[in-house]
């Protein structure tokens, strides 16, 4: 009998193991092995925690606060990245500088902007791949009939309409940096290069 | 002479007059077609025409039965001036406006001055073959409808879901009671069995006495040596393989799948909607990491779909108060390794499936791959370098095949060299 009742309380233990578990499931990471060597000690541009006593347990910071907190207490919403300074502007390795044309001043930009990448197949073929990862499920892969978002989202145009055919590489540009009717802007994914490159395949798509 | 002279005049009166009698009929015949052009055709080849047209051009703005950029085109010829307005609008609608025209006038401020494109090239056909098409679409709605079948037959899809699962529980539930009753039953026979062999005790041996006056009680059982060994082993057993597997699994977030705070489905965008992972994903061409999309890029779409959806409201509010949304990272790489996307998906070509898993069919994303040293470099070892068009490697290449080892593996660029993970 004695060993039964021992057994009963290894049991009670055993269990207790299988089903807290040291392995992922559902919201629990998991146990980790050398939690000092996993979590960042500097800031991380896409991880923030924010509870102070997080890993408190095997801390060897001298500053207070649990290993694995990682937010930064200076930044708006402890965010650990930092939005640049107002009126900050980003300079590619091509040297391209955004234009400040209004976003409603299509026919401005149309008759302003000229793609600076050169009238080589290379960019074309480019601008393909960067059309189907980022334009084709509304506009669809020939830009005539919509893709499957562009079904749900509706008002998506061809771009063989007579509205849009003749629209020069400039306004495509400023209409792919700003969006325009119910469009959005795109200018935060894709960077100057890559939306002229992708003017480029458009302007293929407009004269099939 | 004379009489040729007045043969000839004779001859130009003729003509003459034949050319008054075919330019006034002409005229006439002219007149009538004008005065039909007005009238919306009704015919297949219309409707037809109208439809591709409409399509190609309008939609883009308009929609039949709900507003967009533009309004609605149900039933448009009704509430307008006329017909002829509408062509005149369609084509140029800015010099109707400036005309003063009031139900013109009127239009454009209610829709805040948006400018309609000017369709100059359409002739008065294709614009009346578009109002034949939009006239057939508010007689009879077929979109409307077909959508409406869509979503009653994805309500009995779902509710099929359901139901099986339901079914399946009750047929465990079944069968439980049916294994009880059987239970119940054996236990009778056995009692009725032994009741009936006392009954006749001087008949019986005394072996066999012995059997039908064995007790069987529960403590017995339980305090007999081979019982007692083999629950000792069985247990030990699975304690072992439980310890054993736990600590396999410690470091391993295989299987993580956290609630994020909007409930955002990989399943629909990435399924249904085939939307390409890099078009959220910005960072994927370009950096280490993959990234997690801000919220204006939701707004790309979400600003007119689904716009009422308690979920989507939490963008909005985000946006709103300028609030980053807190998305709970989910693969969470060892800050003592060095991992970077762009380079395993410009150059490699990986799927991002590959390492993933199937994310396009997940309601909720989960870790699905090891993320471990070795599963790395299992995967540098078999995996040939995508040489294809990459100049870079050319000379590689040749000093590999010179070489006369077989294909060029990553492990032979150095993809086991522990500083290009570790440093």
């Amino acid at each position: 009998m004695y060993i039964y009742k021992s057994m009963k309380k290894y049991l009670v233990v055993a269990l207790g193991v299988v089903i807290a578990g040291c392995s992922a499931s559902g919201d629990n990471p998991g146990k980790e092995y050398a939690p000092n060597m996993y979590h960042s000690v500097a800031y991380e541009p896409l991880k923030q925690i924010k509870n102070k006593e997080s890993g408190m347990w095997v801390s060897s910071l001298d500053n207070g606060v649990g290993e694995y907190y990682s937010s930064n207490p200076n930044n708006p919403h402890e965010m650990n990245m930092r939005e640049p300074v107002a009126n900050t502007v980003r300079r590619s390795k091509f040297g391209f500088i955004p234009n400040r044309i209004h976003k409603d001043s299509f026919a401005l930009a149309e008759r302003v902007l000229k793609s600076p990448l050169p009238n080589t197949p290379n960019v074309e073929k480019e601008g393909k791949v960067l059309y189907e990862k980022f334009c084709d499920h509304c506009h669809g892969a020939k830009g005539i009939e919509p893709g499957k978002v562009g079904e749900v989202f509706l008002g998506v145009p061809a771009y063989t309409s007579a509205a849009i055919k003749n629209k020069g590489e400039g306004h495509l540009f400023h209409v792919i940096s700003h969006g325009k009717g119910r469009m959005g802007a795109h200018a935060s994914q894709l960077s100057i290069e890559e939306r002229w490159k992708i003017v480029r395949y458009v302007q293929k798509l407009q004269n099939q | 002479m004379t009489i040729g002279f007045h043969k000839a005049r004779k001859i130009k009166a003729i003509i003459a007059f034949a050319l008054v009698c075919i330019m006034s009929s002409q005229f006439a015949m002219a007149q009538e077609a004008s005065s039909a052009g007005t009238t919306i055709p009704t015919d297949e080849a219309s409707i037809g025409n109208g439809k591709s047209l409409f399509s190609a051009n309008c939609k883009t703005c308009h929609a039949i039965d709900k507003k967009l950029v533009g309004p609605a085109l149900q039933g448009v010829y009704d509430r307008t001036p006329s017909v002829e307005w509408i062509l005149g609008f369609v084509k140029n609608s800015q010099k109707v406006i400036q005309s003063g025209d009031a139900y013109a006038n009127d239009l454009y401020a209610e829709y805040n001055q948006t400018q309609m494109t000017a369709f100059a090239d359409f002739s008065d056909e294709e614009v009346l073959s578009i109002l034949a098409y939009i006239k057939q679409e508010t007689d009879n709605p077929t979109t409307a409808a077909v959508a409406a079948t869509a979503t009653e037959g994805g309500a009995t899809e779902a509710g099929g879901d359901s139901v099986s699962s339901s079914y399946v529980s009750a047929i465990l539930i079944a069968l439980l009671v049916v294994l009880a009753l059987i239970l119940v039953v054996l236990v009778m026979i056995i009692s009725v069995l032994t009741k009936h062999l006392n009954n006749k005790e001087e008949d019986l041996s005394e072996a066999e006495k012995e059997v039908t006056k064995q007790s069987f009680t529960m403590e017995g059982v339980l305090r007999a040596k081979p019982f007692i060994f083999a629950v000792a082993f069985v247990f030990t057993a699975l304690a072992f393989k439980a310890v054993i597997s736990q600590v396999y699994s410690v470091g391993i977030q295989i299987g993580y799948a956290p609630e994020q705070p909007i409930k955002f489905s990989h399943k629909l965008h990435a399924g249904e909607m085939e939307i390409d992972c890099n078009y959220c994903h910005t960072g994927v061409m370009k950096s280490k990491n993959a990234n997690i999309p801000s919220a204006n890029i939701c707004l790309n779409c979400h600003s007119q779909i689904k716009t009422e959806s308690a979920q989507i409201k939490l963008i909005y509010d985000a946006v709103d108060n300028n609030k980053p949304i807190e998305w709970v990272r989910v693969h969470n790489l060892p800050d003592l390794a060095y991992f970077n996307h762009s380079q395993h998906h410009n150059v490699a070509g990986i799927e991002c499936q590959t390492c993933h898993g199937e994310v396009q069919e997940m309601e909720v994303v989960e870790q699905h791959s090891l993320l471990t040293m070795g599963w790395c470099i299992e995967c540098h070892r078999k995996t040939d370098v995508n040489v294809k068009g990459n100049a870079y490697y050319d000379d590689l290449v040749k000093m590999h095949d010179e070489a006369g080892k077989g294909k060029m593996k990553v492990e032979d660029i150095g993809g086991l060299e522990c500083s290009k993970c570790h440093y």
